[in-house]
């Protein structure tokens, strides 16, 4: 009855979509519609110093939105931690063979270094503080997994992973904040005086690197927080 | 013949609108919880996908200047997601993390058992 009354409601959805989606213009007539992403397209590059025009879109011309968007991560921390409350002993993994041990071994400076590259390279190619940081979150749950709870927490600090990640927080508000004290408004860029550099350059396009280097850290800090939040149990139960 | 022709000229609508139904039947059906989440999140993908493919222009390259490449996508839809798939993924993780604490109270994740739970404590 109820699996039926699902489909019913599937099919009715699905027809509304449907008769929807024929009202969409072709794809050929889906060019660069509005002023916003002309210009964007035409001027993005010598508005924000970065050549990738999504991060330039995402760090510049949407910077308080992207400040929300870190909000967003730092409510979820938060609010996760508080479910979760410390106190409780790290749930005691053996982890996996000693074969898995040295290949995480062999992989782990290589995926630190594609992190940091991705977080580094953000304004220049495809990636940023939140590709990249979620890349390092990666490697503490792998850490975790392959070696055992016991052994992760031994190897970076709960707490520490707490101040990183509201270190990060308090980074993103100070970069802008700097324009703020410039005489601008909060989070401007170029306008604000941070240099341009040469737009393509690792050291170019403001303070776009100096967010996606702070947003990186929250990001990597928050996601591991919440793993290890979760493989958390109450120090009572067995 | 209107709305195939539709489908065929846009086919990225049609298959997000698809996998949108999927994640749409999938938390309708289930009533364990976590399929139910699981569900939710096939349903941010049809949307993630949709709004991205707004901005895709059939032989235009990546929004990265500098390139052999002189004409773009619309470099805006992709911006716009890649705020929203960070906001899904703090509220998949707090979600299940509620998860976690009712199965902690219940000993359960079914959504039925744990209604009949609830009417017999009352």
């Amino acid at each position: 009855m109820k699996k039926a009354v699902a489909l019913v409601l599937m099919l009715l959805l699905g027809a509304c979509l449907l008769s929807a989606l024929s009202g969409i213009p072709q794809a050929e007539y889906r060019l660069l519609h509005g002023e916003a992403p002309a210009r964007i397209v035409q001027h993005g590059m010598d508005d924000t110093g970065a050549v990738n025009l999504v991060t330039g879109v995402l760090f510049d011309y949407r910077s308080f939105d992207t400040l929300g968007e870190s909000t967003v991560i730092f409510t979820a921390v938060a609010g996760i931690m508080m479910l979760f409350l410390p106190g409780q002993v790290p749930l005691a993994g053996k982890g996996l063979s000693s074969m898995a041990k040295r290949s995480v071994d062999l992989l782990l400076p290589f995926v630190l270094i594609v992190g940091l590259y991705v977080i580094s390279h953000g304004h220049i190619s495809p990636g940023g503080g939140f590709q990249g940081g979620t890349i390092w979150a990666t490697l503490t749950i792998l850490m975790c997994i392959v070696y055992g709870t016991q052994f992760e927490s031994q190897f970076i600090e709960y707490d520490a992973k707490k101040t990183l990640e509201s270190a990060a927080a308090v980074a993103l508000l100070l970069v802008g904040a700097v324009a703020l004290f410039a005489g601008y408004p909060f989070l401007s860029n170029l306008a604000a005086g941070f240099p341009g550099g040469t737009p393509g350059q690792l050291v170019s396009a403001g303070h776009i690197p100096w967010l996606n280097a702070a947003v990186g850290m929250k990001v990597a800090a928050g996601l591991s927080l919440i793993f290890f939040s979760m493989v958390k149990k109450k120090s009572g139960e067995g | 013949m209107r709305i195939v022709n539709g489908i065929a000229q846009n086919y990225f609508y049609f298959a997000s609108m698809v996998i949108f139904l999927i994640g749409f039947h999938t938390m309708l059906t289930h009533s364990n919880l976590i399929k139910k989440i699981l569900g939710m999140n096939i349903m941010e993908t049809a949307v993630f996908l949709f709004v991205v493919s707004i901005g895709y222009v059939r032989g235009r390259a990546a929004p990265v200047v500098g390139g052999e490449a002189q004409q773009f996508v619309n470099p805006l839809p992709s911006a716009l997601i890649l705020t929203g798939l960070v906001v899904g993924v703090s509220l998949t993780a707090f979600a299940l993390a509620l998860i976690i604490k009712v199965y902690q109270y219940y000993g359960t994740v079914d959504a039925d058992e744990i209604m009949q739970i609830r009417s017999e404590e009352r």
